[in-house]
């Protein structure tokens, strides 16, 4: 099952994915217990793709990547549909 | 740096309040927390009234921010107070996140629906929220020597003896997590107030702002140590004589 991440590397921290993510109840996306306080994806809550909200709402292209394959893509392609599908 | 003309009016104001930060009305909840533990319902109360709070400072750096853009400041107390907004709404996330997590909301929704979670007019929570927000027509660097010398310091000394107290671990995780940004807006109080604040009169109302913060800071505490507590809540001050002109 596809899974998203957050790349670090990219992400400005701006947190828009966490006020969708809240905002729709979905509740997926946390802010971790760390001295960065970085946002995180938790996998066991994230619906994607059957949600996609947090990569359309993301200024940051790139930041949010597939755990499986590295791709950051709005909206997801067919192939990850029909894998979430079967 | 020793000359820095605010430099002894920023550590008067550091030591008085680390001076008062152990005896807020948030050590009957830490000797509470020590004594009993904290149970599901007393810990909601607890996250549920601090998240409110720092819901409510989107509404008073809203009302700062404007000031900043009238007054001409440099652009390095413009970053520091842009970085003490994330840091705010850092420690909100952390409160609704852990709300969440031990299952005391189902949602965002039902946690702002929730007595613990929904902001009251008429109470001493309030009371703070608009003080706070009324310092938005001082200059920059009282208003910041008020909040961060006098109520921040008060909070990150509670919130040290809180967590001692706390048993459970993630609780005492989110509390603990929180230290960084605090003792963070400390030292950008502190480092305001010694390059700003330059004149006697200055000095004088940064004293008598940081009194005011830390009085309806600790009305709050009183009010939100009660609510966690399970006590009836201290009564209101009496009426203040009211001036007219």
């Amino acid at each position: 099952m596809p899974a998203l991440r957050i790349d670090h590397e990219r992400c400005t921290e701006c947190r828009m994915c966490y006020i969708v993510c809240r905002e729709i109840d979905i509740n997926a996306v946390y802010v971790a217990l760390e001295p960065l306080h970085r946002t995180e994806i938790d996998m066991q809550k994230c619906t994607y793709p059957g949600c996609t909200a947090c990569l359309m709402y993301c200024p940051a292209d790139g930041s949010i990547v597939e755990v499986q394959t590295g791709r950051s893509l709005v909206p997801p392609p067919p192939e990850v549909w029909q894998e979430a599908t079967k | 740096m020793s000359d820095l003309p605010g430099k002894d009016l920023a550590r008067e104001l550091i030591e008085k309040s680390r001076s008062e930060s152990r005896a807020t009305p948030v050590e009957d909840v830490t000797q509470a927390v020590r004594r009993d533990g904290l149970d599901g319902d007393a810990a909601h109360r607890l996250l549920g009234r601090l998240w409110t709070l720092e819901r409510m400072f989107y509404y008073i750096y809203g009302g700062w921010g404007q000031g900043l853009e009238i007054n001409d400041f440099p652009p390095s107390i413009k970053y520091l107070f842009s970085k003490q907004i994330i840091d705010e709404s850092t420690h909100e996330m952390l409160y609704l996140d852990a709300l969440l997590r031990k299952g005391f909301a189902a949602t965002q929704k039902d946690a702002f629906r929730h007595p613990s979670g929904s902001f009251m007019l008429n109470s001493a929570l309030a009371y703070y929220v608009f003080s706070l927000r009324n310092l938005a027509t001082y200059p920059h660097p009282i208003r910041i020597a008020a909040l961060n010398l006098g109520p921040k310091i008060l909070e990150l000394g509670w919130m040290e003896g809180l967590v001692e107290a706390i048993p459970d671990h993630d609780l005492k995780g989110v509390f603990e997590s929180q230290f960084v940004e605090n003792r963070s807006h400390v030292n950008m109080g502190r480092r305001i107030v010694e390059e700003f604040v330059k004149e006697p009169v200055e000095a004088e109302l940064c004293r008598w702002a940081c009194a005011v913060a830390k009085r309806d800071y600790n009305r709050f505490l009183g009010e939100f140590s009660a609510y966690v507590l399970g006590r009836e809540a201290p009564a209101p001050p009496a009426p203040r004589r009211q001036v007219t002109d």
